[in-house]
């Protein structure tokens, strides 16, 4: 078997003896001092010129600068020689088309696209560099039949990738009277390979005028040709030494090759795939490019619009009604290996709504799978919650709850109008792939109505759930790597940040760390920035120097330091989203809690709007500051002034609701069983005296504790 | 004990960018102190001060104005007259026709109108902004094609937003070699991440202005006045270099949009002539704007134009 170098060696020579040929004659037939130009381009031979700086103008210049370019052609048996041969073949071809345009600026007659104009580059560089064209590929040689050729151009057509066709195809193509040209996103370029100048030539003026690459500089093409350039080449058996020599110039530059020819052909992971199955081209080269599409519309046969969300489907008008707390329901968010999801797949097991009796009451799973390089098991719930808005959004859908505590409703107009399971299906896979598309690569949903099955397929989704909550529960501020910060409501109060850590959710209670984590993952530029926490000032209290620095830098200077842990020292500021407010209580040596729904007065003489007016805006206020109600059973809750056995008043309500975490929490820290009930509410006192009497009663532990100040 | 001088000079600076080509180049921004501290630091490029007209030409009810353009049909005329106001460093076009809830011209039609418009400002020696409709489609398509006819102008084009900056930055700067405004709505935030995703584009800072909102004085101007005051205390005092591009505003929209400059004189008599009083709201709003930081501001009338000259230059 020749060698994979050996073939890019003699496929180079070969180039280079017809370059040399086409150089003789052009020299011979228009001398030496012909002038010599490609149209429509500021950019001399553009390949010339990125890879050796020269600014070729004559033919007599062109030999010169060849002369140059034989040295790039190195049989050395390395991969920097065989790249460096690769891109002097583009030098080559480059010389062998030039020679054509030396005689005139049309060559081809119309009859191929050749040489792309500067304004061309221009205008198919843009959408690549935004990558609404998501990319662009390079097929060569002759397709088994005429209609692969079309299946496999329209293929790439309707996924949006721009073709260069090469060679055969383009006949067959047109046998096929496929409409091709600059406006399809489909070009014939030539008939030869050595018509691959061109395309290499619009690659190298893209990282030019988009790149500011400069001629000459090497490192910064490949990195601007890998990174930003999302091109691949598919060809077909048999391929030729010179065409070998081309696929080393296009690995080079990180562009992958697929083909279907074996013989003496070497599979190089990521840059050579060897793939028997022509029709599977397409989905291969994706891959390897790691080209993902872009999804924009919805595709079910009602409208999908947020107007929507709101939408109440009533009992009167619902076609069929998934009710999950009288029968077993749930929606779950999965991850998966790629190679087991089927991408867009949406499969139904049991009845569809035709075969359910009208306002029939039932129960449904759905299970959405993903995969993708950067997913983690974390961002599925962040996902899962989002259920509810995605199928919201459908007009005559209703959906309420999460996880196993779902009811969803379609509607008879809904129904009539087409709508049936498998658009439920729809609407989650766009919506995954769109509003997730930095970490999801493929998906695939699942749908169940056959009530037999539903219980066992509930049985695993709750244990799911557990792992989830038991994952929620082990996150303490010691054991992760990093800290998140929350800015989402600097639009009106924009001195404030909200540190966000495993242990201590936003004030607002909707951001925990893992929304946070996954906010900054999903959306690097967003609101929830990392926030190391390296360099320990007071790990009692919380304090970290580079916590510190982050809070200066996010609260544009209006903070210079926050505890995390304390009330009385450099409190955390509140934006006014708070669900409750905690204030010091002086005759107890502890402290009182007030949620945002309770509308009574608390023993500070103050109700929850006054005590919110010394605490929202962005300022630090020692004695007061605004959490979530998780926070209130956090073993980090007040940590550096005592923890938890300083709250002494919380409304009824609020009490019921963190008892049984709040229990928990003071057995572990203090030994006392239910905690709870030792701490006031509006029932026993709403003024310090009775409430003094009440906490001396219970011998409440915050009486015996140190003065707050 | 003597009165000692401490000027304010900060470590960081405001970035500059060029706009207008050859004579009609004109640099805003630059500047290492506070909007009109001339005395802590030297400021280079004073705060500039455009006037502007629609593409569908002047409001010829307002009898100054009028008179102002009388004779100017074309859009290249208005701009040739345009170029004429006492005090105006730069001229602006208003795509006003290419709106999709007004004519909606097609874009080729408004690139068109946008290269007549560029030429007839270089040759009259001022670079030209252009502002387009403020409509999230529109403009992503548009922007590019204005881009492209008004190559070699280097031209000011308003602007690009979260939704579509991609295709508006790379086509304007990158392909064509103009400027782009980043328009965010009142918010530092915004605007810093706004700022932060077209730099990721490969734009380079140069490049891009901060459009940071539009308001008229008592119309929720606090709330820009204060965006623009935060955004210039993080850029010189933090050197954050995400919020160091430029400031502009434009004024005259706005300004002409309130009860103030549209009631009539015969329903208010007391309140007289509307024209004065247009031209008052544009005043005030652009004195405040560049006391807060704004690095230009575009006004519609040339009286007010001269004015807030005038009063820059006294400043300086």
């Amino acid at each position: 078997m020749k060698k994979l170098f050996d073939r890019v060696f003699d496929g180079a020579d070969e180039m280079y003896s017809i370059a040399e040929k086409a150089l003789c004659d052009a020299v011979e037939e228009l001398g030496g001092d012909a002038p010599l130009a490609m149209p429509n381009t500021a950019y001399y031979l553009a390949n010339f010129l990125s890879y050796t700086t020269r600014k070729v103008t004559t033919i007599g210049e062109l030999k010169e600068a060849f002369e140059e370019a034989k040295q790039w052609n190195i049989h050395d048996q390395n991969m920097g020689a065989v790249f460096k041969t690769g891109f002097g073949v583009f030098m080559a071809a480059e010389a062998i088309e030039a020679c054509k345009y030396a005689k005139g600026p049309d060559p081809y007659e119309g009859k191929y696209h050749g040489h792309l104009s500067d304004a061309e580059v221009r205008e198919l560089g843009v959408p690549l560099v935004t990558n609404d064209i998501p990319g662009f590929v390079v097929v060569y040689g002759k397709a088994p039949s005429d209609d692969e050729a079309v299946d496999i151009i329209k293929g790439y057509q309707t996924r949006g990738i721009f073709v260069f066709l090469l060679g055969e195809i383009i006949e067959q193509a047109r046998r096929k009277e496929l409409n091709m040209g600059f406006p399809v996103r489909v070009v014939a370029v030539g008939p030869d390979i050595w018509q691959v100048a061109h395309i290499i030539s619009f690659v190298n003026r893209a990282a030019m005028i988009f790149g500011a690459v400069q001629p000459g500089d090497r490192w910064a093409l490949d990195d601007y040709t890998f990174w930003r350039i999302h091109a691949f080449v598919n060809v077909y058996e048999p391929v030729s030494d010179i065409v070998v020599s081309c696929g080393a110039g296009a690995i080079a530059m990180g562009f992958p090759v697929v083909t279907d020819d074996e013989k003496d052909m070497w599979p190089v992971p990521k840059s050579i795939l060897i793939q028997k199955d022509t029709q599977a081209f397409i989905e291969t080269s994706l891959e390897a490019r790691d080209i993902k599409l872009k999804i924009t519309n919805v595709d079910i046969p009602v409208a999908f619009a947020s107007a929507f969300e709101g939408e109440i489907v009533r009992k009167a008008d619902t076609r069929v009604d998934f009710d999950g707390a009288r029968f077993p329901s749930f929606e779950l968010v999965r991850t998966l290996e790629a190679h087991e999801i089927e991408d867009h797949s949406t499969e139904l097991f049991g009845p569809d709504i035709d075969d359910m009796p009208e306002g029939e009451s039932l129960g449904i799973a759905m299970i959405a799978e993903v995969a993708g390089k950067n997913m983690q098991t974390d961002f599925e719930p962040v996902f899962e919650r989002n259920f509810h808005y995605f199928i919201n959004c459908a007009e005559g859908v209703m959906h309420t709850g999460q996880r196993d505590i779902i009811r969803l409703r379609v509607s008879k107009a809904a129904f009539d109008a087409g709508f049936r399971l498998k658009h439920l299906g729809e609407i989650l896979y766009a919506k995954i792939m769109s509003e997730y598309d930095t970490v999801v690569d493929k998906c695939q949903v699942k749908i169940y109505t056959n009530q037999d099955e539903l219980p066992a397929l509930k049985a695993m989704a709750n244990e799911v759930y557990d792992k989830r909550d038991e994952r929620l529960l082990s996150l303490t501020d010691e054991s992760v790597d990093v800290f998140y910060n929350c800015i989402l409501c600097q639009s009106f109060s924009p001195s404030h940040v909200c540190i966000v850590t495993p242990e201590r959710l936003g004030l607002c209670g909707a951001v925990s760390w893992l929304d946070a984590k996954a906010t900054n993952q999903l959306n690097p530029q967003g609101p929830c920035q990392i926030v190391t926490r390296d360099r320990p000032l007071d790990p009692e209290i919380g304090i970290w120097e580079d916590v510190n620095e982050n809070v200066v830098a996010s609260s544009h200077g209006n903070l210079e330091s926050v505890s995390l842990y304390s009330i009385m020292v450099d409190p955390m500021t509140s934006c006014g989203c708070f669900e409750c407010i905690c204030g010091i209580e002086p005759y107890s040596n502890g402290v009182v809690i007030v949620n945002r729904e309770h509308f009574g007065i608390t023993p500070l003489g103050m109700t929850f709007p006054e005590m919110a007016s010394m605490t929202g805006g962005g300022v630090q206020t020692p004695g007061f500051m605004g959490h979530g109600k998780h926070f209130i059973a956090s073993k980090k809750f007040m940590k550096a002034e005592g923890g938890s056995a300083r709250i002494v008043w919380m409304p009824k309500a609020l009490k019921d609701m963190v008892r049984s975490k709040l229990d928990a929490t003071a057995k572990e820290l203090y030994g006392i069983e239910g905690f709870t009930d030792m701490i006031g509410d509006e029932t026993v006192a709403e003024d310090p005296d009775a409430l003094m009497e009440f906490l001396t009663g219970k011998e409440h532990p915050a009486l015996g504790m140190d003065p707050m100040f | 004990m003597g009165y000692k001088k401490e000027p304010q000079v900060f470590k960081a600076k405001i970035g500059e960018v060029v706009i207008g080509a050859g004579d009609a180049a004109v640099t805003i921004g630059g500047e290492n102190v506070w909007s009109f501290y001339s005395f802590d630091a030297p400021i280079e490029h004073k705060p500039a001060t455009g006037i502007e007209f629609s593409d569908k030409g002047p409001d010829r009810s307002l009898p100054e104005l009028a008179a102002f353009y009388e004779g100017a049909e074309s859009v290249a005329d208005i701009a040739a007259r345009a170029c004429t106001a006492p005090g105006a460093d730069f001229v602006s076009l208003i795509l006003e026709s290419a709106d999709p809830n007004g004519d909606n011209i097609p874009s080729e039609d408004a690139a068109a109108i946008a290269k007549e418009a560029a030429e007839a400002a270089t040759a009259g020696g001022k670079p030209l902004v252009i502002q387009t409709t403020g409509n999230t489609d529109k403009d992503g398509e548009l922007i590019p094609k204005i881009a492209e006819a008004a190559q070699g102008h280097n031209v000011l084009i308003l602007a690009a937003k979260e939704e579509n900056y991609k295709g508006i930055a790379v086509a304007a700067v990158t392909a064509y070699g103009q400027k782009i405004g980043a328009e965010s709505a009142v918010d530092i935030n915004l605007a810093k991440q706004l700022n932060v995703l077209i730099a990721q584009m490969g734009i380079a800072p140069g490049s891009c202005v901060m459009q940071l909102g539009n308001a008229a004085a008592g119309y929720g101007f606090e709330y820009l006045a204060s965006t623009i005051e935060r955004v210039k205390l993080a850029a010189l005092t933090q050197n954050d270099d995400t919020l160091q591009m430029p400031v502009i505003i434009p004024i005259g929209s706005d300004a002409w949009a309130v009860k103030e400059s549209l009631v009539s004189e015969e329903d208010f008599p007391e309140w007289g002539p509307r024209e004065e009083r247009g031209i008052e709201m544009e005043i005030s709003t652009a004195v405040a704007a560049l006391a807060a930081g704004a690095n230009a501001v575009i006004l519609r009338h040339p009286a007010a134009v001269k004015t807030v000259s005038g009063m820059v230059d006294q400043l300086m």
